[in-house]
């Protein structure tokens, strides 16, 4: 606990990088779910920096009611010492660098927005980043509708007064393009292509994550690839194609048509398995590099990424297990286990790859990756 | 044990492979068909963990006759036909009591030290745990297989369908990870050992054999200052002994002989710098300070001129070695570059790496010519197959071919054919899309611009490349793989955890007796043996 953390302070000596705090995340309950993400979160650079300025530039709205992002951003204030824009803030920052934050607030807030949530049963850190991505989305919508139409104080009430700004009367305004958006949300094309006329009906999808399935010993190159691969519809899967009004075979494609800044890639390791009526981990052995293009794009160029966090999935079974968190910070890669902080070596990554056997006492598989684009607006570290 | 008549695996009781449904014992090529005709692995009950594990590889050793000792006061060779442990010994205690420098046990050259400071009388105590293994004296040729499970080196011979290894070679402080191989090393030095902890230790394989012990015997020690784990040793082809280490700092360490010596402190971890040491008699010769990140394996090119580097920053280099220059090279697609290999004729280097690739590197053009694409992890060792050759090779073809293997964490062995005229060049895309149209020439400006001597090209885009099919694609074992050699009549296959196995060449004659007297002859003539001498160096992961 703080032995740990005086360790790792010892470990990074002059290198620990100003400004920057290293946390461990207090468990109450299985919450170790919601602590791995929100590690891997927490170090995703623009999008920490984007929520506590939003937070420092908004929370002077009027009864800003706790949601939450609100919850979000005060934990993550909690533990950055970064003073913007002259504005004080709420809490008290730690002084210390390394410590133990309890994050009781946000998931109180959590359970209290999703019942999914509610028990102490163990959850599903995927299902978690997902809600609490959308979540965001949802409130910075509201907030952002409550602040065009300040007369009303809820986005679904009728003015008796008729519209002040054409959003009444059930008017959608084009989806807000918010900074959860920027970071995360990529787009996917479904291409499908009827084999009788030849016509191609393409739809666009968006994604804040991509879920892949894995198979044993392989990449996730190779994960990445079968995603993408061509899918044949025929037998009792057929296409039912417009142009022809009669169900065909077809071939089906996704491509990645706009890749996310922020690339989260879910590894589907949790599969129902009908001959036993339940879930089981699959522990393949997925290897992950530290570098990543994505090249099966309708873009020209070739994307290149960097892999700064992976939520790890530790146990051999959906139901008991455990996450943990592995994070890139100025170049150290660091281990965070609720609340536990320990600096590792770059190699030590390969660790989390999985077994390549059935059986064994490795059980802790890499789940979530997050990797970040390297280009403009990256991360530094 | 195998070829059973449908030809899957049955049940072995020694086999840690057989709970291996699915796994053929075959694989078909336009040669014919290469048949799984036995394996090695090593006696479970043997191994211990206690530093972690690690990855196995594997090294090729063709041993020499041992030259006749030059006087005849050589009593031991008479003691030859007597059991091996009883002849060892006693021919220890002589060695030492006359101080006779023939008696050579330091092995091939006759030109050896004799064992006098070195011999481990003590090693006679040890138990002389005969395994199931036959005694010969290995004066003879022989061909040995050495690989590196936890913390033991085994040594298996390849001339015997025996699954266990003949010797084993345990290390107390840290586990041994890569070693190498030169029949040709002075001394009767042959063998190198690079350990996880950073040290590095040269005997005599012959020695080795010949100990009854558990232990390394008569070994030089070096890099006892170097902390950072060893990840490539080779031996620089004709330098008389001298040999080159790489590690996982980055840096590279000539050496020649006994001795160490210290280094100033590099300045730009970033940057190539060559440093000497202030005495040059002292070893090692030369520290080079290649790239940030562990270098991940070295290989010579056959004559020694060139060393080519392959690290974790995804860069391939090729250095001129006596002058110490880079000369050229390049960035992988994304990720570590893990492996290496030359083509004899040392115009092209293969490499393999995390982003699942196989890339071909041209000497000539400076650049990568083409990607294999086939792999669904990452490749873990290349090779050309020196030993294969072209159909109607009767001079009148036109273009070249080269056939070269890949093996990958995704448990498969690809083989490829690489014919450079045809190498097909993708076009760009026009401005109104469709599908491209093949054709030779014509590809984006930049690519055809000529690459300077001594720079590193950047990283190609996926379109620029030619790709390359693999021929053949084949589960082998049922974990991830992490070598390959090539000999005269086999391909042997390795896999991170420890099995091996020896895939005979179509038509090579299957009964033991005469494979083995093919091996043997073989074995003699000279260009093979350097081949895969130089092949089987750059195999690492």
């Amino acid at each position: 606990m703080g032995a740990a953390g005086s360790k790792l302070e010892k470990a990074l000596g002059d290198q620990f990088p100003e400004g920057e705090r290293y946390f461990g995340l207090e468990n109450f309950g299985n919450t170790c779910y919601c602590n791995s993400v929100l590690q891997a979160l927490y170090f995703c650079v623009p999008f920490r920096e984007q929520l506590l300025d939003y937070y420092s530039n908004n929370k002077n709205l009027g009864d800003a009611e706790e949601n939450l992002l609100t919850c979000l951003a005060d934990l993550f204030t909690q533990v950055h010492l970064h003073v913007m824009n002259g504005i004080t803030l709420m809490i008290r920052a730690q002084k210390k660098k390394t410590g133990v934050i309890a994050p009781k607030r946000f998931v109180q807030r959590l359970k209290k927005q999703n019942e999914l949530f509610r028990s102490y049963m163990h959850q599903d850190a995927h299902e978690f980043l997902n809600f609490l991505l959308n979540e965001l989305v949802d409130i910075l919508e509201k907030e952002e509708a409550a602040k065009s139409d300040p007369e009303s104080s809820s986005p679904s009430e009728k003015t008796a007064n008729g519209p002040t700004n054409g959003l009444a009367n059930g008017v959608r305004k084009e989806p807000l393009v918010t900074w959860v958006h920027k970071n995360f949300q990529g787009i996917l094309t479904n291409e499908t292509r009827c084999l009788r006329c030849e016509t191609v009906t393409a739809r666009d999808e968006t994604f804040f994550d991509l879920s892949l399935d894995i198979e044993q010993n392989s990449s996730i190159t190779s994960c990445l690839k079968n995603f993408s691969s061509t899918e044949t519809l025929n037998a009792e899967d057929k296409f039912f194609c417009d142009k022809c009004c009669s169900l065909q075979e077809a071939q089906k494609r996704m491509k990645i048509k706009k890749s996310p800044h922020t690339l989260v890639i879910h590894l589907k390791r949790f599969k129902y398995i009908e001959q036993l009526g339940r879930y089981k981990k699959l522990s393949y052995r997925v290897v992950f590099p530290l570098e990543l293009k994505l090249s099966n794009t309708a873009e020209d160029a070739d994307i290149e990424y960097s892999l700064f966090a992976v939520v790890v999935h530790v146990g051999s079974g959906p139901n008991h297990g455990h996450y943990v968190s592995l994070v890139k910070s100025h170049n150290h890669w660091l281990f965070f286990d609720d609340e536990n902080v320990e600096m590792i070596d770059e190699s030590a990554v390969q660790t989390f790859f999985g077994s390549a056997q059935e059986y064994s006492s490795n059980t802790d598989h890499g789940y979530i990756l997050f990797y970040e684009s390297l280009g403009a607006g990256s991360n530094k570290s | 044990m195998i070829n059973t008549a449908n030809g899957m695996i049955s049940q072995s009781s020694s086999s840690a492979n057989a709970q291996s449904p699915g796994l053929k014992t075959y694989f078909k090529t336009p040669e014919g068909r290469y048949k799984l005709h036995y394996e090695k692995t090593y006696p479970s009950g043997l191994l211990h963990y206690a530093h972690g594990k690690t990855v196995t590889q594997a090294t090729l050793a063709h041993l020499k006759e041992k030259p006749a000792p030059s006087t005849p006061t050589a009593p031991p060779s008479s003691f030859s036909a007597s059991s091996g442990v009883v002849r060892s010994a006693a021919a220890k205690l002589l060695g030492t009591g006359n101080g006779s420098r023939t008696l050579g046990f330091g092995g091939g050259n006759g030109g050896s030290k004799s064992i006098s400071g070195s011999s481990r009388i003590g090693s006679l105590g040890a138990s002389s745990s005969s395994t199931s293994m036959t005694n010969t004296n290995f004066d003879g040729k022989g061909t040995y297989i050495i690989f590196n499970v936890g913390d033991a080196i085994f040594i298996s011979d390849l001339n015997s369908q025996d699954k266990d290894p003949i010797k084993s070679i345990h290390f107390s402080n840290s586990n041994p990870v890569c070693h190498a191989f030169d029949q040709d090393a002075k001394d009767g030095h042959d063998l190198l050992i690079g350990l996880n902890s950073g040290d590095v230790y040269s005997v005599s394989l012959r020695q080795q054999l010949q100990d009854v012990g558990k232990k390394l015997v008569g070994a030089h020690h070096y890099n006892k200052d170097v902390r950072f784990r060893c990840t490539s040793v080779t031996w620089v082809p004709g330098g008389d002994g001298a040999f080159v280490v790489g590690h996982a700092d980055g840096n590279l360490y000539s050496k020649d002989g006994a001795g160490d010596s210290s280094f100033p402190v590099i300045k730009d971890q970033t940057q190539f710098s060559v440093a000497h040491p202030r005495y040059s008699k002292s070893n090692p010769i030369a520290r080079w300070h290649i790239c940030q990140g562990s270098i991940n394996s070295i290989a010579f090119s056959t004559d020694g001129a060139y060393l080519a580097t392959v690290g974790r920053d995804g860069y391939l280099r090729v250095f001129d070695y006596s002058k110490e220059q880079l000369i050229c090279g390049g960035k992988s697609y994304y990720g570590a570059l893990l492996c290496c290999a030359w083509s004899m004729d040392g115009k092209y280097i293969l490499t393999g790496g995390e982003d699942d690739l196989v890339q071909v590197w041209s000497m000539e053009d400076r650049k990568v010519v083409a990607w294999g694409e086939g792999h669904n992890s990452w490749v873990s060792g290349v090779a050309f197959d020196s030993y294969w050759s072209q159909p109607n090779s009767d001079g009148t073809a036109e273009t070249v071919m080269y056939r070269f293997g890949s093996v990958g964490q995704d448990t498969r062995l690809l083989l490829w054919d690489l014919e450079m005229d045809e190498i097909v060049v993708p076009l760009r895309r026009g401005p109104l899309g469709g599908s491209p149209t093949f054709s030779t020439g014509s590809q984006s400006a930049h690519w055809d611009n000529v690459c300077p001597v001594g720079t590193l090209q950047p990283a190609p885009s996926m379109r620029d490349v030619p790709k390359l099919s693999p021929l053949v694609a084949h589960r082998v074992h049922t974990e991830p793989l992490s070598g390959l050699i090539f000999t005269q009549e086999s391909v042997l296959t390795v896999c991170r955890e420890g099995h091996i196995k020896i895939w005979m060449r179509p038509g090579v004659a299957e009964s033991q007796s005469s494979s083995s007297e093919t091996v043997l002859s073989t074995s003699s003539k000279d260009k093979p043996l350097l081949s895969s001498k130089v092949v089987t160096s750059s195999y690492r992961q």
